[in-house]
């Protein structure tokens, strides 16, 4: 009777998961969707901690509880020192840290 | 004694050579000279003792390399032949040496141009008294290298470079043939040594004895310069004329001419390897004799009849008269030297000039180089009584009684007669006609130091009495065969006819009536036919240098190397590797999103590879 707490967890996560991946435009849906992933997760503990008939999950479900609280404040406080640099908040254009391009690995052959 | 004959000349080489600066010019001329006219004189003493009172000498020096199977060791082997051979090679060599120290005197570089002739005279001698084919192969080398040394003595002539590049090369195309032959006779007999191989002949394969004998005669084809590798020498001409005498005529290129003479017990087990040395040396003596007569060099004229000769001692061996062989090459040393340094004397009388075109009348300011030059021209045609006569006619006979290579006495017959006829164009251009010589040169044309004449002194009385007197020695095993006195006479008239038809036509202006710079087609395609030698030169380039120098840069340059090599090797290697490096780092595009795709499609095939057991 539980499977179908199991199922709305399991697709909650996926669904931030895919918020996460097919995202390209701002930055706090990004930051939304790891939220949501956040919360599936502990929703799935909380579920199953009701099953087995254990609290050891829902101690966790508190802690991640907290530790998302302190995760988005972080997120959110870096997001605003980003826009305030950069002027935007859009995902496509962070992309500083690439790998080498390869005209510029030609220069050594 | 023995052993001082091979190292005196070593020693005066290597001083004259290393400390040149220190003895000076005059001190490096009397040192080497010196030095080999003392071997002259112990190599006199050897041929008494070896050749006239017949007790050969065998020295084992030491051991050089052993492996188990094959052992080699130096030793000098002293016999008739070896004896003989020593007193061509030091004699020629000695008077060689006092010739130069005149010929080369406003040269600065005497005693580098003495220190070769010293080593090259120490090669040619340990050739010859080697006592197994591997002390033969050192000095045959040794004389290839020489040859390149004194070739290139003036090296800053681009002429002299390629001649010496030339000479080098196309002797290292006959020692191949050498080499191979070794290799066979190793296989064969497992010694080189030469008594152990003619004690062993019995032994030997017949098919594999005719492959041994092709080889060696290769390996002297190419020494000797006998018809496909003979290009080599008259373009080895561009050296100093001591050199040309020294190497070219007296000494190096017999060297062929004697590994024949001493493989003879291997060659005698063979009748198609004898069959085809006699057809070579017969077409040898036939070609260079057409080609002498219309070169206009003076030096390239005694250089084809050099060949020419040559071409005589080869088919000599061909139809396994080895000791009238070398008895003619005994006799062709001396003659062709004497011609040689007269040569030298003319060129230096009229300031290096080589063209015969640009001589004449010379016999008035130096009648006595003329008169050496005559001497050795009869000697060289075979005059009856000169030392020419007495090998010549008999190889000439000798060819004739072996029925079956009849052509042979023909050609070498008709050979005789061009060697007249250009024995006399030479003398008649030089010496007798009117002059076309610059004023100032013909002027100051005179006969040169002693330091020159005294050598050619020595040589026309050796051009004169050396056939007569080593005639008993050498051919004391030699019994003339039985031929008409006409075909005995026929030689001889031949020659007579060749000197009065050059005599005739070289005199009368006959010449320039109907001869050879008339324009007709004919006449000029047959002239530069001969003048370029049958055009060997040219086919060579053309069908094997130019190929073989396009194989090399298309094949193995440019396919292999640059090709196969590079692309297969280091750069095709580090360049793979540094495109696969690069589009691994494309993946990391430095978007968020694109990494959290590459995670999640990872660790599911991480999971989903675990969950199926891989």
């Amino acid at each position: 009777m539980f499977y179908e707490h199991v199922a709305i967890g399991a697709v909650l996560f996926v669904l931030g998961g895919l918020g996460v991946v097919f995202n390209r435009s701002n930055l706090i849906i990004m930051l939304m969707s790891i939220e949501l992933m956040l919360l599936a997760i502990s929703f799935l503990f909380l579920v199953n901690s009701v099953i087995i008939d254990d609290l050891i999950g829902q101690i966790f479900a508190i802690m991640i509880i907290t530790v998302a609280a302190a995760e988005s404040a972080i997120g959110l406080a870096v997001l605003v020192a980003y826009y305030r640099v950069r002027g935007t908040i859009v995902v496509r254009s962070l992309n500083l840290l690439r790998g080498i391009k390869i005209f510029f690995v030609e220069c050594f052959i | 004694m023995y052993i001082l004959v091979v190292f005196i000349p070593l020693v005066s080489a290597m001083i004259s050579g290393f400390l040149g600066r220190k003895i000076g010019t005059k001190g490096a001329g009397v040192l080497t000279s010196g030095c080999i006219s003392i071997t002259v004189i112990i190599s006199g003493w050897i041929f008494y003792e070896t050749a006239l009172n017949g007790s050969s000498t065998y020295l084992k020096l030491w051991g050089w390399f052993d492996s188990e199977l094959f052992t080699a060791v130096f030793g000098l082997q002293f016999d008739s032949l070896t004896s003989t051979m020593l007193i061509l090679i030091t004699s020629v060599s000695a008077l060689v040496h006092i010739y130069s120290t005149g010929y080369m005197s406003d040269d600065p570089h005497i005693p580098r141009f003495l220190s070769y002739l010293s080593f090259f005279t120490f090669l040619m001698i340990v050739l010859v008294t080697s006592d197994n084919y591997v002390q033969l192969f050192i000095g045959w080398e040794g004389v290839g290298l020489c040859s390149y040394l004194l070739i290139n003595f003036w090296l800053t002539r681009i002429k002299a470079n390629k001649a010496a590049m030339k000479a080098m090369l196309i002797n290292r195309v006959g020692d191949i043939g050498l080499l191979l032959a070794m290799f066979l006779i190793i296989k064969e007999l497992g010694t080189l040594e030469y008594s152990t191989i003619y004690s062993l002949l019995g032994l030997i394969d017949r098919k594999n004895l005719t492959v041994i004998c092709l080889l060696l005669f290769f390996g002297a084809v190419g020494k000797s310069a006998q018809l496909g590798l003979h290009t080599w020498l008259p373009d080895a001409m561009e050296g100093p004329t001591p050199v040309s005498a020294l190497i070219h005529a007296a000494t190096m290129v017999t060297a062929g001419v004697f590994l024949i003479i001493r493989s003879g017990p291997l060659f005698e087990g063979s009748s198609l390897v004898l069959t085809v040395v006699t057809f070579l040396g017969a077409l040898t003596a036939f070609f260079a004799a057409t080609t002498g007569v219309v070169q206009n060099d003076l030096k390239k004229v005694i250089a084809y009849s050099t060949c020419s000769q040559l071409g005589y001692m080869v088919m000599a061996c061909g139809v396994s008269n080895y000791s009238t062989s070398l008895f003619h090459l005994l006799n062709h040393g001396f003659f062709k030297a004497l011609l040689f340094l007269s040569a030298g004397s003319v060129i230096h009388a009229v300031n290096g000039e080589q063209d015969m075109r640009k001589m004449g009348g010379l016999i008035r300011s130096i009648p006595f180089t003329y008169t050496m030059v005559l001497i050795g021209s009869l000697s060289l045609m075979g005059f009856p009584y000169l030392t020419g006569f007495y090998s010549k006619d008999l190889i000439l006979e000798l060819a004739y009684g072996k029925y079956y290579i009849i052509f042979a006495y023909w050609l070498g017959s008709f050979s005789a007669l061009l060697t007249a006829f250009y024995s006399i164009r030479l003398i008649y251009l030089t010496f007798i006609t009117n002059t076309n010589a610059n004023k100032g040169i013909f002027r100051g044309a005179d006969e040169s130091s002693s330091n020159i004449t005294f050598p050619l002194l020595f040589l026309a009385f050796g051009s004169i009495f050396v056939g007569y007197l080593a005639k008993e020695v050498v051919l004391s095993n030699t019994v003339s065969p039985v031929v008409s006195n006409f075909i005995k006479i026929t030689p001889f008239v031949l020659s007579l006819v060749g000197m009065f038809l050059a005599f005739t036509v070289y005199s009368s202006g006959a010449i320039f009536k109907w001869g050879v710079y008339r324009k007709l087609e004919g006449q000029r395609v047959l002239y530069t036919f001969l003048n370029s030698a049958w055009q060997f030169n040219y086919i060579i380039n053309n069908f094997f240098v130019s190929y073989l120098w396009k194989f090399g840069h298309l094949i193995t340059y440019r396919i292999i190397d640059r090709g196969l090599l590079e692309i297969i090797g280091p750069r095709g290697a580090s360049q793979l590797l540094i495109k696969s490096t690069q589009r691994a780092s494309n993946l990391q595009s430095g978007t968020v999103f694109n990494y959290a795709l590459i995670m999640i499609v990872f660790t599911s095939l991480f999971i989903l590879g675990n969950n199926m057991g891989f």
